[in-house]
């Protein structure tokens, strides 16, 4: 514990040197602006700017990685409160009651606690950070090759699963695809080339960078592109510096979000989007001013805003201990992370446990800069949402191409990144969630190499991967989760609990 | 928990979608088919003496019939659910002004991608993408149309921009290759 507080220590002075404060101040404006503009996301923008960290030290892109990461995830709520768009698919759940707000004339109150809530949401996600990574690093030492394979698998489902609660089965065809895009190439256990059909761009498989630079920068322009109608902003001039009452009034809601936030990010692939709707859920449930909600309700507002931003921290946990992305924009974190030779995993904290404590303290910072830039830049914000997409979306598919070509310079890295945005686009119109895909691209390896390194081990025998305990455990998981996504099954299951609960308390 | 209709919605699927979804799901279980006859067919490495249960074909063998039998639940369903006019609403969308908007950005994508850079200097192909993207969706898809003369100037001026701002930033401050 004592060594973890003079490493978090050692993190915050390793960044207090002015070029770190500077790429500090400039990564997290760029992300709010990025955030504030409908159809650039947090995850284009991480995917988008790897190429101009690439030059950079390790330490310094990450930071700039990151911090754009957290300043697009709360940018995004700017949008939701003023056009009543969401910015990034993570402030989906802030527009419900941050637009109402800002049509009762309480648009400065709303942009407020927007920013007061993702900054206190970071820091709790932060605080289980530094908590939960090294300890949950230190367990992950325990997992062999039969324990990674489930995780393969389980991170895929789950993230299936939650991504797309109407239909979890298009969660599921989106996983499996991106597991099959990740079987193309030369494979690790026999080095045999699979489906390269004798082009030789094959060969090391498709790379992830180009792959979610189509999926989450081409498409999102496609979809954007596609609808004519504009928004109206709708602004008022009332204080945006909120009260501290307004703040603590609803700090069990807070709390909860946070915590419920961090949750849904240390789950496997499950973004921001899945911890704010899920904690707006949690805080409409248990909330005494339950009809408000919808109507612009300040407690559903910082729900929604608070659990978004803890997902970040909650999502490092598994990136960083388990090389698991914690979502979408993780996993460019994670390649980003390869490029400059880190290496996220059970070992990172062996290897070079500073660098976790880096990360707290990055995420630290970045949440200051936040709360400064979103209390005091509210009138060149408002220009930013301005700006006409025709003009915006024909300079970002510009950088769609470069940043695709920068990391390998090869054309064939392009025409992945157009490919992917036009199966990307496709697949969204039909309502395919995008981050199974992703996640499966990533993990595809992971799980190919490890059941049948498994095998190997075992001579064929796959008891071992059902009868070691952790093993059996997620197997389990698995099961379960697949057979509460058939409508049949779960609604039996549901019924039985409600039958039950209904027998206690009629007698009472 | 009476009014527990968060977010994701659960109203009844689109007509459009439930047909949509058929042709998705046939076209995974020929992808899924295809896929799996590739890996049945994949070299077992037998020369090489390698484990049975560890040939390479294995994996997408196992996703390749997942991704069969998700498509063929698709299918199934879809065939299942009423959907009353769903072949007529789908075509219209295919055939919308939505659609159409979409396709002219590919169209513009592609040309700008497959056809400009490398034939033309990247500076040269990105200032004309940037030109025709913004003259094309200002003056001419858009509700109201914009003045040819009004966008003309934007179009040219951001044109040059994007070409001299990209060329600097990446390739003299970021020291990144350009296509």
């Amino acid at each position: 514990m004592f060594d973890g507080l003079v490493m978090l220590g050692g993190g915050l002075a390793h960044f207090l040197t002015p070029m770190s404060l500077f790429n500090i101040a400039w990564a997290t404006l760029l992300g709010i602006v990025i955030g504030a503009l409908p159809g650039l996301t947090a995850t284009m923008g991480v995917a988008l700017l790897v190429t101009l960290t690439y030059k950079m030290a390790p330490d310094q892109a990450i930071l700039c990685l990151m911090c754009l990461y957290c300043g697009a995830i709360y940018g995004g709520s700017r949008t939701a409160i003023l056009l009543s768009i969401p910015g990034t698919p993570a402030s989906a759940a802030t527009t419900l009651d941050g637009h109402p707000l800002a049509l009762s004339g309480k648009a400065g109150t709303a942009m407020g606690l927007a920013t007061t809530s993702s900054a206190i949401g970071t820091v709790v996600g932060i605080i289980a950070l530094a908590l939960i990574a090294p300890l949950l690093a230190e367990a992950a030492l325990q997992f062999g090759t039969y324990e990674f394979f489930w995780l393969a698998l389980f991170g895929v489902i789950i993230s299936g699963q939650l991504t797309a609660i109407d239909d979890p089965l298009k969660g599921y065809i989106a996983g499996i695809l991106g597991l099959l895009v990740a079987m193309v190439g030369m494979e690790t256990l026999h080095a045999h080339q699979r489906f390269t059909f004798g082009i030789s761009a094959l060969g090391g498989g498709v790379d992830l960078i180009p792959a979610m630079v189509g999926a989450f920068g081409f498409a999102e322009i496609l979809g954007v592109m596609k609808r004519t109608a504009q928004a109206r902003i709708i602004s008022s001039n009332d204080r945006v510096v909120p009260r501290l009452a307004d703040v603590f009034r609803y700090k069990w809601t807070t709390i909860r979000s946070g915590l419920i936030g961090t949750f849904v990010g240390i789950v496997p692939g499950v973004g921001e989007d899945v911890g704010a709707w899920a904690s707006y859920a949690a805080a409409r449930r248990v909330s005494k001013e339950k009809d408000q909600f919808g109507k612009g309700s300040q407690e559903g507002l910082i729900a929604a805003e608070t659990g978004n931003s803890a997902v970040i921290p909650g999502a490092m946990i598994p990136t960083l201990t388990l090389a698991l992305p914690g979502s979408a924009a993780a996993a460019v974190l994670i390649a980003a992370m390869f490029i400059h030779g880190i290496r996220p995993g059970p070992l990172l904290m062996t290897e070079n446990p500073e660098f976790l404590y880096q990360i707290v303290a990055i995420l630290l910072f970045s949440t200051i800069a936040m709360l400064i830039f979103g209390l005091t830049l509210t009138r060149p914000l408002l220009t930013v949402l301005q700006v006409p997409r025709e003009r915006l979306m024909a300079v970002v598919y510009v950088l769609c191409v470069v940043g695709s070509f920068a990391i390998t310079q090869r054309m064939f890295d392009v025409y992945v990144m157009v490919g992917f945005g036009i199966v990307g686009f496709i697949l969204r119109e039909m309502k395919y969630p995008m981050a199974p895909l992703v996640l499966g691209i990533i993990l595809g390896d992971l799980l190919d190499l490890n059941l049948r390194r498994g095998l190997l081990l075992t001579n064929g025998d796959p008891s071992p991967f059902f009868t070691r305990p952790i093993s059996a455990v997620i197997c389990i998981t698995i099961v379960l989760t697949i057979l509460m996504s058939i409508p049949a099954v779960s609604t039996r299951v549901r019924s039985i609990f409600t039958r039950s609960r209904g027998d206690t308390s009629a007698p009472g | 928990m009476t009014t527990d209709t968060s977010a994701p919605s659960e109203t009844a699927p689109e007509p459009a979608m439930v047909k949509a979804d058929l042709l998705a799901g046939l076209f995974f279980i020929l992808l899924g088919l295809a896929i799996f006859y590739g890996a049945w067919t994949m070299d077992r490495l037998e020369v090489r003496r390698i484990h049975p249960m560890t040939v390479p074909g294995l994996v997408p063998g196992m996703l390749a019939f997942a991704l069969t039998l998700c498509g063929g639940i698709l299918a199934f369903r879809s065939l299942r659910t009423p959907a009353d006019g769903g072949w007529r609403q789908l075509s219209g969308a295919v055939f919308s002004v939505a659609a159409a908007r979409a396709a002219t950005v590919m169209l513009l994508a592609l040309i700008y991608t497959l056809g400009l850079v490398g034939t033309l200097p990247f500076w040269a192909a990105t200032g004309l993408f940037v030109f025709a993207f913004i003259l094309c969706f200002e003056c001419w898809l858009s509700v109201p149309r914009k003045p040819w003369l009004k966008s003309l100037p934007w179009a040219l001026g951001l044109a040059v921009v994007t070409a001299i701002a990209v060329t600097l930033v990446f390739e003299r401050a970021f020291l990144v290759r350009l296509p």
